[in-house]
């Protein structure tokens, strides 16, 4: 079990993130209308490239792991489709026919296609028109009534879910004639012209939908919403109600973000500041346990502790004491006298108030809301070994999971935990 | 001046596709006079279970499908003096242990209540701050702040 | 500091705790705008119920949460006329001088004496534990400020009184 690796990128919050398909580069956005991919080396990020074609903030960033093009969308209502060439990353306007903020994009699993979710009610699913050399968009409308918040591909490649801010989950088909083979009937449905609705649900107390994701199967569905819950939906045949809808409400403060790590186990991250492993099946679903450990000691240093923390041009900096004490009283209000602990931090924990240690700071590795939870590294099973998140305080934090979920691995860890 | 009139108008409002708040859930099936009976039955129940000091059974009862949405106003009155009865007459001491044997689903109803009476202060209800700041204090303990955040985004309201 | 100020400020807490999870919302009415949606007010789907903690009827603070922005508003406790005047010069002061504090609204809402507006771009920039400390902080610290400025109001009072009533007093 190695500790967790962890990334300063920026001040401010990561709106976007996506790992190149080597896992050498990763692209961020750091809250504002340029994407930035850094390279990694050794065990720090330097800044490669700046994507600028956006004007407003960038909302999503996709990078396809088989033909190592990003797309970004953005509030502006456009999106981009970035192709490395020898004289750096080009973009390609997409013609997606939108209206309001483009919120999400999601590549398809074999990439001939992608998903933007928008603020104008509508799902635009882009292809790429040989004819005349551009992203061309078919749109999905029916019924969305509010704002799509978050979309995930079926691993079929034709199937598209989609939360939306009024708290429904739609299941689509994503199917375009012309461009790929006919898909074949699945459990979700087997009537799939482009658009088609197969499955509809709505989150339990009415949350908007932060975050869906098929399992790796594609036979389940998972969803996070603003009510504090986690679902997992099991289908069991075309038209027919699900073999089991679980919700699992927590204690804690909403999840955003969640990522499959194996048929069995689901890790969610959201403004609770750490990520949690849940595992289950389709008997019931529980909560196993944080990937964080607020119980060891204090604030974490970042990894590159030693080389010096990339935060937007303050690197050499960064290990002046004077330097950091002024910056902890600028930026966040902390005096170097030892203030008195939050009031009643000390019961909190298991009323999921976050704890707050002596020094001002979060317990927690992220110091706010963690945005983005994906996989990072797959163990030869094909379970996710390692995810990555990132979180509104511009911190990109790298975890080992004890992926699988069965009993006898976490029972050890717990164990461990005690010794 | 009321040539310009027009410019007021909400259009978004006008549209056919526009979401409003009665779709965000769906209504009770038992319809209001359904609902309206079995409040009464509920209220009248529960007076009977606090006469005989079982506090639990009476929140068990109240908190099971309390009435929600538009147009069951007098159930919900009736409900809430139900609920706001039972929290006067619990011993303080008495509290954690009630809450802990109560499911979710009655937990984050109690938070709305809770919520609700504090509403009500100072437009005649006749609770005091305290005792539903204690029941408040106590049910985050147990609950989390979880309970608090479906209270909000529950369309249903109680 | 007396026994129900802990529990009401501890509720306070826990609600503003669990209403300041917000995000990035572009507005779904306006192209390319990005309002907070508690001011805007006409896409039901993205506010939240409005929740109030109250103490007794003069002291309570309502929590309008939403998907972007959350408006917080306090009734400060106001006893006599005195305490009516100072508080409103003392939040009047404050709301004229609102950007200087960054969160604060520089109009109450209709029933309350002071109201904060908490958007995502604050809770990204600052520490979401140190708003609410702050906000914490703000209600305990006003009603003391109030109760002061009251005392130093009537000894001057007493004071002006004692050296005007000195010269027409006849010496005995």
């Amino acid at each position: 079990m190695s500790a967790p690796e962890v990334f300063q990128l920026s001040l401010g919050p990561l709106t976007g993130i996506a790992f190149s398909p080597d896992r050498s580069q990763v692209c961020v956005c750091p809250n504002s209308n340029e994407a930035q991919i850094y390279t990694r080396n050794g065990d720090s990020w330097d800044l490669t490239d700046t994507l600028a074609e956006h004007d407003k903030l960038i909302t999503a960033i996709a990078w396809g792991p088989n033909t190592n093009r990003i797309v970004t969308c953005s509030q502006d209502r456009n999106a981009y489709v970035w192709t490395q060439t020898e004289q750096g990353w080009k973009p390609a306007l997409v013609i997606l026919k939108i209206n309001r903020a483009a919120t999400s994009v999601k590549w398809s699993p074999a990439e001939n296609k992608f998903a933007v979710g928008s603020g104008s009610r509508v799902i635009a699913i882009c292809h790429f028109d040989e004819e005349n050399n551009w992203w061309t968009a078919k749109q999905i409308k029916k019924p969305l009534r509010s704002t799509v918040l978050s979309l995930d591909w079926h691993p079929n490649n034709y199937l598209l879910a989609a939360g939306t801010a009024d708290g429904k989950v739609y299941v689509y088909s994503g199917y375009i004639k012309g461009l790929e083979s006919k898909p074949e009937a699945t459990i979700w449905g087997d009537r799939l012209p482009t658009g088609q609705l197969l499955a509809e649900f709505r989150s339990p107390n009415g949350g908007w939908i932060h975050d869906v994701a098929f399992s790796p199967s594609g036979d389940a569905l998972a969803f996070v919403a603003h009510d504090s819950s986690v679902n997992i939906i099991y289908a069991s045949g075309p038209n027919e109600p699900p073999a089991a809808h679980i919700v699992v409400k927590l204690p804690a403060l909403p999840f955003t973000s969640l990522t499959w790590t194996s048929e069995s186990s689901i890790v969610a991250a959201g403004h609770d500041c750490q990520p949690i492993l849940f595992s289950g099946s389709s008997s019931g679903w529980s909560l196993s346990n944080s990937l964080d450990d607020p119980s060891s000691s204090g604030s974490k240093p970042l990894t590159p502790s030693a080389t010096g923390v990339r935060s937007g041009g303050v690197g050499r900096l960064g290990n002046n004491e004077a330097f950091n004490m002024f910056k902890a009283a600028d930026s966040k209000g902390q005096r170097s006298v030892s203030q008195p602990g939050a009031g009643g931090s000390s019961s909190t924990a298991s009323t999921g108030l976050t704890q707050v240690g002596q020094d001002g700071l979060l317990l927690t590795v992220h110091q706010n809301t963690i945005t983005h939870v994906e996989a990072y590294e797959w163990n030869q099973n094909g379970d996710v070994s390692k995810i990555f998140t990132a979180g509104r305080d511009g911190r990109l934090v790298i975890w080992p999971v004890t992926s699988g979920g069965s009993k006898g691995g976490l029972a050890g860890r717990m164990a461990g935990l005690q010794v | 001046m009321s040539e310009y009139a027009f410019r007021k108008i909400n259009i978004d409002a006008l549209e056919e596709e526009v979401l409003l708040p009665s779709d965000l859930y769906d209504p009770d099936p038992r319809g209001p006079d359904g609902v309206l009976s079995d409040a009464q039955r509920k209220s009248g129940e529960v007076r009977n279970l606090v006469s005989k000091g079982d506090i639990p059974g009476a929140l068990n009862a109240i908190l099971s499908e309390p009435p929600y949405g538009e147009g069951v106003d007098q159930a919900k009155d009736l409900t809430t003096s139900s609920l706001l009865l039972i929290l006067n007459s619990t011993r303080a001491a008495e509290i954690p242990g009630i809450l802990k044997a109560l499911d979710q689903e009655q937990q984050d109803h109690l938070m709305a209540y809770i919520y609700k009476g504090m509403a009500a202060i100072g437009q005649g209800s006749d609770v005091s701050g305290s005792v539903l700041l204690n029941w408040h204090a106590q049910l985050t303990e147990v609950a989390g702040v979880g309970c608090i955040v479906r209270v909000m985004t529950d369309r249903r309201t109680l | 500091m007396s026994n129900t100020l802990r529990p009401y400020l501890n509720a306070v807490r826990a609600t503003l705790t669990a209403a300041l999870t917000l995000e990035n919302f572009s507005s779904q009415m306006v192209e390319r705008h990005n309002k907070p949606e508690i001011e805007v007010g006409n896409s039901p789907e993205v506010l939240l119920k409005p929740l109030i903690v109250s103490r007794n009827e003069s002291e309570k603070v309502l929590i309008e949460p939403s998907v972007n922005s959350i408006r917080l508003s306090i009734k400060i406790k106001q006893a006599d006329e005195i305490e009516k005047i100072l508080c409103h010069k003392f939040t009047r002061f404050m709301m004229m001088r609102a950007e200087g504090f960054v969160i604060l609204r520089r109009k109450p809402l209709p029933g309350y004496d002071i109201s904060f507006l908490i958007t995502n771009f604050h809770s990204e920039s600052m520490l979401k534990h140190k708003l609410v400390d702050f906000i914490i902080q703000f209600m305990e610290d006003v009603d003391k400020e109030i109760s002061e400025m009251k005392l130093s109001l009537n000894a001057r009072a007493r004071i002006v009184a004692e050296s005007y009533l000195s010269t027409v007093s006849c010496p005995i």
